[in-house]
């Protein structure tokens, strides 16, 4: 099977998991005890203008009929207008995206940059000082709940010795480059350099507590599977056998050894998106920072049904685009899937 | 979608399922007992994590007789004090009258510590320790019971579509997937605060029987929209290992024989598919309740379990006092690394001896 | 013929949970330059460790204890005479006292091995040319700059590992240790040896892919090939192309082999001496001649007797009573090892057994090679933990060990 028709297939099953996303939000609505009129209407709105409400809100026609009109709507990036603050529910919807992804690719970053290596001397350097710290980091690292490490980092580094702000996310990784270069008269003119470079010291100093907060158990766990599985590939017939061609332990332990225990690295670290995402949901809410996560809890807090249901659906359609991203990688990782 | 890539067929770390344990056992071999008690004996961290979790279990158990104070009696003469053998200043404002004219002096003053209150009190003066004891109880009772109800639904879902095979495998882990597709934080924060928060009130026998003191709180309050949406949100795990366990067993000479001498399905899967799960079920759920506790505190921390009397309501309380009051936020955090630590801990110990090729999973927010 | 390898004494154990293992016990052989020494025994006989403890390839919980292993080239022993006088005796030079790292420089150029398993032995995620490339590759490095061993692991590390990516399939290695590969995969009989290259380990047959591990051990030309079960994994009929081939290299490259085995017909096949081992000892050696048509350890006739013979057809096999002792430590009788096994035991077996010089190229660890039987000297039954009667009974009566004790052994006279 070659790559693309493989990627194509997992495209095809993603597609089917995205749709029974949207209908399970959609219906999620109707299994929910509370009518959404009641939140958008006055206290004391009169019947009639209840009834109002409801027609212009569409929550008069049958349900098959709504649930058309949801998917056509969100097959045109419409997800309805919000409750409460009137505008379109995709356009704030959207506007949270780019936070989101940046806390968890900085997290992913921080993981696996610290954890590979960690996992390899622990499994190198068996019952040394080196493995002991990283087996108790790791255990340690595991069982933290992330929100209260979370508040730690910020009593210990910013309230108490003021290192990182507390909160919030002033600016955009993206919106730095806008300071390199901006747009006069229909001419591209470069900027201040030296703005850029605040901006980015700006973004990397709030998104640093974070990252660490969301990083930490992925640490954690991938430098425990590293370690395992370092110990049971270096123990592989192929190593004594790359050993007595002479080759040496450094390219054994990282070239052949660490590849192939990415590979199962890799399938538990999909399965684990889900606690990625919802690692992300409580961190951004400890740090207050403007996510989708945050965006959910607000949302749900209120009940505006818009903004609930759109969130989700981006969340389980970024959940599934990952999943077919962590499939591609398994697949260029082992040679034996495609081939 | 993922379960294409799950079996590593090279041994690696196996990913989720991992074909037969094998011929047909007793429930626990003396084998497996074996096993336990070897590893059990080699294994130092085993040891601390059985003592680890001992004593909580304890403590939550017990809770009503050990705590110093009630855990909800507000006392705000008291508030704020500090662990003992650390110090505490706190701002205070107040007005006296001085000729005639009402003067504001802020002053700093240091807030005394006392034997009372070994580990502080929280900004309503209520005993940190005796809120850490009691949050014990709705720790572990959700981690118990939604294991519980996880174990029990995702069991019969996965034995019955791993060992029917065909279309109603097909559907029930294409639903799975979509389950799975859904972070685990995120759909119970929707479902809980969604659906409301009921619970239900249990008196202590401790305190209706006159065991414990009478000032303690009656009731011991069980989340039960928590439990089962941690259920809900978690039952796919067992469903996969079921499932996979039910599949590699479904084709042993031994249960064909046993179908074919007319044993019914029912009896088959009692008598062969069953036990054979178990040690797969049993470790991973050492897991999951380590998971379910994180989770469970995640969603009180947020405020959607609506608990009054757990460890994440009290480092949501003591967040808002982090400049001042450090330790309320602090003990209680120390409190569920410590428990989950324990069970980690047992469940490496039991996956050490039992070795049901599980690997990796569980999942904490 | 001059020596290439006298192994004197060659201890190895293992430090278990379970206790001391003694896989490899005072062993002693030579093994001539351009010719084949078959190693032969039952599982567990320490065979095995022994062809990893020439090339010093024996893995934690096991140590190499005690021994020596002189080794015959002339350039080492005047590079190692001046720092190491003592590990030097004319050209010849003791291994065991080079340092680490002066060992390591020698694997893959002065010895190489192959194993019983292809599959296992090649890593199933990078192409088989890569891998080949990459054992001609660490010789290239080697020769370029051969006084410093560390000019080999040049160039290779963390950094590098993440700047490619955590994928550097073909970083470590050069267009020229590349063709050298195809080279390799071409004279081991590989055909289309340049599209083959490109295939993972997965995408060969088990005998195709015995022949690619043969060319990857032949990458650095080495004087020694250790074999251990070449062929135990393969159909019948690839075992004999794949003997062939290894007799055919082992003549027109001039090296020598130790070939490690159960199977007494492979031996027959190829071997010019031969070494017997049981319980962790050499317990007979010498010329195949020697050895097959003159055993004098009751375990050799043994083995022998349980062949099956074309010529005799109807002649019922013997195979031998009991079981290989598990070599720990502990449970080792002090006394000749085979004693409890064997059907000539007498009172002299009571006591550990020097090797009896049987002729000038023969050994046996046996008072049979310095006197006749006499049952009058036989050791009373009760003196002795003798195997039941019908075969087999391990310690417990059960478990894995019920398997015959003979090796299973194949007509090879095909």
């Amino acid at each position: 099977m070659a790559l693309g028709r493989f990627l194509l297939k997992r495209g095809i099953q993603g597609v089917l998991v995205v749709w029974g996303v949207v209908t399970a939000v959609f219906l999620l609505r109707f299994i929910t005890p509370g009518d959404p009129v009641t939140f958008v209407a006055p206290l004391d709105a009169s019947a009639e203008l209840r009834a109002q409400i409801a027609a212009e809100l569409g929550l008069d026609q049958p349900l098959y009929v709504q649930y058309a009109d949801y998917v056509v709507g969100l097959l045109q990036g419409d997800m309805g207008y919000s409750y409460l603050r009137g505008t379109e529910a995709s356009t704030i919807v959207f506007a949270r995206v780019p936070a989101t992804v940046e806390l968890a690719v900085a997290a992913t970053v921080v993981a696996v940059v610290i954890a590979i290596p960690l996992g390899v001397i622990s499994a190198t350097r068996r019952r040394e000082p080196a493995d002991y710290g990283a087996t108790l980091f790791s255990l340690v690292g595991i069982s933290t709940p992330n929100f209260w490490l979370g508040i730690m980092l910020i009593l210990v580094l910013s309230v108490n010795f003021g290192l990182f702000p507390t909160s919030r996310r002033p600016i955009g990784f993206f919106e730095t480059f806008a300071f390199l270069v901006t747009v006069e008269n229909g001419l591209a003119v470069p900027m201040d350099v030296g703005a850029f470079l605040d901006g980015m010291r700006t973004w990397l100093w709030h998104i640093a507590l974070p990252a660490v907060t969301l990083g930490t158990y992925f640490t954690a766990l991938i430098t425990r599977l590293t370690r395992s599985g370092m110990i049971e590939e270096l123990g592989q017939p192929y190593v004594r056998a790359a050993r007595a061609k002479g080759l040496p332990e450094s390219l054994i332990q990282y070239k052949h050894a660490l590849q192939n225990t990415l590979i199962p690295i890799v399938t538990v670290l999909g399965l684990q998106l889900g606690t990625l995402i919802g690692g992300a949901v409580i961190t951004e809410a400890v740090f207050s920072w403007p996510g989708l996560g945050t965006l959910v809890i607000d949302s749900i807090n209120v009940r505006d049904w818009p903004l609930i249901q759109g969130s989700l659906i981006v969340i389980g359609t970024g959940f599934v685009l990952i999943n077919i991203f962590v499939d591609a990688l398994y697949a260029y990782l082992n040679p034996r899937v495609v081939h | 979608m993922s379960h294409g890539r799950l079996s590593n067929d090279r041994g690696g770390l196996r990913g989720i399922v991992r074909g037969g344990s094998g011929g047909e056992s007793p429930v626990i071999s003396p084998r497996t007992l074996r096993n336990l008690r070897s590893e059990l004996s080699r294994s130092l961290l085993a040891k601390f994590g059985i003592a680890i979790l001992a004593v909580i279990l304890f403590t939550a158990v017990f809770a009503p007789l050990l705590a110093p104070h009630d855990p909800t009696d507000q006392n705000l003469d008291n508030a704020n004090v500090p662990p003992l053998g650390f110090t505490a200043t706190e701002n205070q404002t107040t007005s006296e009258t001085v000729d005639g004219e009402v003067q504001i002096v802020e002053e700093e003053v240091v807030v005394n510590t006392t034997a009372e209150h070994p580990l502080g009190t929280d900004s309503l003066g209520r005993d940190v320790l005796s809120r850490t004891m009691f949050g014990a109880r709705t720790s572990l009772l959700v981690g118990l019971f939604g294991t519980a109800i996880a174990v029990v639904l995702g069991v019969t879902v996965g034995i019955t579509a791993g060992y029917y095979g065909g279309r109603v495998d097909d559907a029930l882990m294409r639903f799975a997937d979509v389950m799975l597709a859904f972070p685990s934080l995120v759909l119970a924060i929707a479902l809980i605060g969604l659906w409301g928060q009921a619970s239900l009130r249990i008196p202590d026998p401790l305190v209706a029987f006159g065991i414990a003191s009478a000032e303690m709180p009656e009731d011991i309050v069980l989340p039960g929209t928590v439990i089962v949406v941690v259920a809900l949100v978690n039952w796919v795990w067992f469903a996969r290992v079921a499932r996979g366990e039910a599949l590699s067993v479904r084709d042993q000479e031994y249960v064909k024989a046993a179908r074919s001498m007319g044993g019914s399905d029912l009896h088959v899967i009692l008598r062969h598919v069953l036990p054979n799960s178990l040690t797969p079920i049993l470790v991973l759920a050492t897991i999951q309740i380590a998971a379910i506790i994180l989770l469970e505190s995640s969603l009180s921390f947020l405020g959607f379990s609506g608990a009054q009397l757990s460890w994440g309501f009290d480092i949501a309380q003591g967040r808002q006092y982090l400049s001042s009051s450090w330790w309320i936020a602090t003990v209680p955090g120390l409190a569920i690394v410590a428990a989950v630590v324990g069970i980690n801990l047992i469940g490496d110990w039991l996956r050490d001896a039992l070795d049901p090729g599980i690997e990796g999973q569980g999942g904490a927010p | 013929m001059t020596d290439l390898l006298r192994v004197r004494d060659l201890s190895t154990r293992f430090f278990t949970e379970e206790g001391q293992i003694n896989a490899v016990e005072n062993v002693s052989f030579t093994v001539e330059a351009g010719s084949v020494l078959g190693v032969v025994g039952e599982s567990g006989s320490g065979k095995s460790v022994t062809g990893l403890s020439l090339i010093d390839l024996v893995e934690s919980p096991g140590k190499i204890t005690s021994g020596e292993v002189w080794y015959n080239n002339a350039d080492l022993a005047e590079r190692v005479e001046g720092d190491r006088p003592e590990a030097v005796d004319g050209d010849f030079v003791d291994l065991r006292r080079l340092s680490e790292a002066e060992r390591r420089s020698l694997r893959g150029s002065a010895f190489s091995m192959i194993f019983q398993d292809p599959m296992s032995s090649f890593n199933p995620s990078i192409t088989v040319g890569e891998q080949i490339a990459e054992a001609a590759e660490v010789q290239r490095r080697a020769s370029a700059n051969p006084r410093s061993t560390r000019s080999r692991t040049q160039g290779y590390g963390l950094g590098r590992m993440l700047l490619d990516g955590a994928l550097p399939d073909r970083s470590y290695t050069s267009e020229e240790s590349w063709d050298r590969a195809v080279e390799l995969l071409e004279r081991v009989g590989i055909p289309d040896p340049a599209e083959r290259a490109e295939e993972y380990p997965h995408q060969f047959s088990g005998g195709m892919l015995q022949r690619a591990m043969i060319a990857q051990a032949l990458a650095g030309d080495p004087d020694l090939l250790v074999a251990d079960e070449p062929t135990t994994a393969l159909d019948v009929t690839i075992q004999a192309q794949i003997l062939d081939l290894l007799a055919d290299l082992q003549e027109t490259m001039e090296m020598s082999v130790v070939l490690i085995t159960h199977n007494l017909g492979v031996i027959a096949r190829v071997a010019d001496r031969v070494s017997v081992m049981y319980a962790g000892e050499v317990v007979e050696r010498g010329t195949l001649t020697d050895v097959f048509d003159r055993p004098v350890h009751p375990y050799t006739k043994g083995l022998l007797g349980s062949v099956p013979d074309i010529d005799r057809p109807g002649e019922r096999l013997e195979p031998i009573a009991g079981n290989v002792p598990d070599l720990v430590d502990a449970n080792m009788p002090d006394r000749c090892y085979f004693a409890d096994r064997c059907p000539k035991a007498m009172t002299d077996c009571l006591t550990r057994l020097p090797e009896y010089e049987v002729s000038d190229s023969h050994r046996a660890r046996c008072v049979l090679a310095e006197r006749e039987y006499s049952e009058a000297d036989a050791v009373p039954a009760e003196r002795l933990a003798r195997p039941t009667d019908g075969g087999a009974t391990g310690d417990d009566g059960s478990t894995a060990s019920d398997e015959s004790a003979a090796p299973d052994a194949e007509v090879s006279d095909d």
